[in-house]
């Protein structure tokens, strides 16, 4: 509703929300108008973080891209990896061997679980439950320590590169993941057993903040807010990448719309990703986790000293990187929170002239204002939890 | 109906119709047919799911700018690309697909190109007193520029 047809209307009340505000989930600003607890309008205002990422990839080699996706989305880090990589080799043309392609999935995963695990615990804590919040962090340190053990790193790993993986994961490593995966389900439930049917929480969540899915294919939403509002489009199954065409889950819906619904979505999205790391570790096949393609991964190691190719090889490769065939590529990924995909545009050379990436958050946050307008101010921080929005994927 | 490049290329007459490394079937139009394309996209071929635009700097003399629309078929399941060229202004297309309203202000923001008819082409990312277009490729990378006698062709001294 415009504010300068609401002559009849008491004065409305300007209020600017964030940036510095521990509900916006880093710093996004709204403005806010308001007549008395009702919102009548809100703008989002973005930028706060942005760094400029989408220029310094221009002044990096392929490879040191790499690096700067794992900071755009510090709760998917691996899936950013992942998009970029993707991208990158079908630009390349390179085939990615069968055990790096599961471990991918597994990782992918993996990361899917701890950025859910940290929107369960971030959601319930802005709306004032702070215990479920020490809970989900007991299972994502878990997982970060999975991260720690394979890259020795527990966000940023880098670990997924064009070409495959930086090296093998561990029997031992792989061992724990599996012991984890069995058990998860049941933490699974003893986070619902806090959250899903307590009163407070429902009364909080439900009817609030509701999307219909036209609304949300408009405006470019996607992810787990786009299948609350009832669309079943999950990228992973419309469009398998990875081999996810190999694997047996579902892909869960809403009906209404609401912040509830887009809690469940995730929950339950908590519990297909569960599924298909038990799946990954069960048929992980042996073999390399590397492309033998010499111009887009290093010879190995021991190859050095009795090959004058792999010298080559190595130095020009770390000279002047990875260098692909003038041309373009984009692959849309399913992140946590939507379609990822990174817009690559090479012209041949040793460095990219634009890299884009297509954030699924700052296409969610577009929604904000349909989502809040009409509904109370105390409500507005439940609809931000509920997008899950990263403003370092947003504003780049 | 599965979208073909001869089907598109007959859909699209005057545009240029290709098919890039990742697969997602490409159509080049002049900026004249830019909305009409994007109409067309949307309910004649029903990508109707709007995705993605960006801009990228070809540094040509002339129409030295590509943007780059992605759209998005739910029933298909495909993507379909829409490129066109321009130097600084192209109409808007956020009335009929209100997605795309923060796109284009990024695009504004960072490259200086001027949609007409945006609601309300301001600053998205950078402050609104900022001067100048960092994505644009004659803004030097990363540091402040040296001053080269070869390089004050590009970025004139300092």
């Amino acid at each position: 509703m415009a504010v300068a047809d609401t002559n009849d209307r008491r004065e409305l009340l300007t209020v600017n929300m964030g940036p510095q505000h521990p509900s916006t989930h880093g710093v996004l600003r709204l403005e806010l108008k308001l007549d008395g607890e009702v919102v009548v309008h809100c703008r989002p205002v973005i930028g706060y973080l942005h760094t400029g990422i989408e220029k310094t990839f221009e002044a990096k080699t392929y490879l040191q891209g790499v690096v700067l996706t794992d900071r755009m989305d510090y709760l998917n880090p691996l899936g950013n990896n992942l998009a970029y990589a993707l991208s990158l080799e079908k630009l390349l043309q390179c085939e990615i061997p069968e055990r790096a392609t599961v471990l991918r999935v597994l990782l992918v995963e993996m990361t899917r679980i701890a950025s859910h695990l940290m929107f369960i615990g971030s959601m319930a804590l802005d709306l004032g439950a702070s215990s479920p919040f020490l809970y989900v962090w007991r299972e994502r340190e878990k997982i970060l320590d999975f991260f720690e053990r394979m890259s020795g790193v527990r966000m940023m790993t880098s670990f997924i590169r064009p070409g495959g993986l930086v090296r093998d994961l561990e029997p031992a490593l792989l061992e724990s993941m599996s012991t984890f995966t069995d058990a998860m389900p049941s933490y699974i439930d003893s986070y619902e057993e806090l959250l899903t049917a307590n009163p407070i929480f429902k009364e909080r969540t439900e009817g609030v903040g509701v999307l219909s899915g036209q609304d949300a294919l408009d405006l470019g939403v996607s992810g787990p807010t786009l299948r609350a509002a009832g669309v079943a489009l999950d990228l992973r199954k419309s469009n398998p990448y990875c081999g996810y065409e190999s694997y047996d889950f579902a892909v869960p819906t809403g009906n209404v719309g609401d912040c509830y619904d887009r809690y469940l979505v995730r929950v339950a999205e908590m519990r297909e990703s569960v599924k298909i790391c038990r799946q990954a570790l069960d048929q992980l096949p042996e073999g390399p986790v590397r492309t033998d393609d010499r111009k887009v991964m290093p010879p190995p190691r021991e190859e050095l000293a009795k090959s004058m190719e792999a010298v080559i090889h190595h130095f020009k490769l770390w000279t002047e990187g990875i260098k692909p065939p003038a041309g373009e590529a984009y692959v849309g990924v399913e992140s946590p929170r939507g379609e990822l995909g990174f817009y690559v545009v090479s012209d041949g050379s040793g460095r990219p002239i634009r890299v884009h990436e297509r954030a699924p958050s700052f296409a969610n946050l577009q929604a904000l204002p349909k989502l809040t307008e009409g509904g109370a101010v105390a409500d507005v921080v439940a609809c931000i939890a509920s997008l899950d929005p990263i403003m370092g994927e947003s504003d780049r | 109906m599965p979208i073909t490049e001869s089907g598109l290329q007959s859909t699209f007459e005057a545009g240029e119709v290709t098919i890039p490394a990742d697969g997602i079937p490409t159509v080049r139009v002049p900026l004249d047919d830019l909305t009409r394309a994007v109409d067309k996209i949307r309910f004649e071929l029903d990508h109707s799911r709007f995705v993605d635009v960006t801009a990228v700097d070809r540094l040509t003399p002339e129409d030295r700018f590509e943007l780059v629309y992605l759209f998005y078929s739910l029933r298909e399941k495909t993507w379909l690309r829409l490129k066109t060229r321009t130097d600084s202004e192209a109409p808007s297309i956020t009335s009929s697909v209100p997605g795309a309203n923060w796109y284009e202000r990024e695009v504004f923001d960072l490259f200086g190109i001027t949609f007409k008819g945006h609601p309300d082409l301001t600053r998205i990312m950078l402050p609104e007193d900022w001067q100048g277009h960092p994505l644009r490729r004659t803004v030097p990378i990363g540091a402040e520029p040296v001053d080269f006698t070869v390089t004050r062709s590009a970025y004139g001294s300092s």
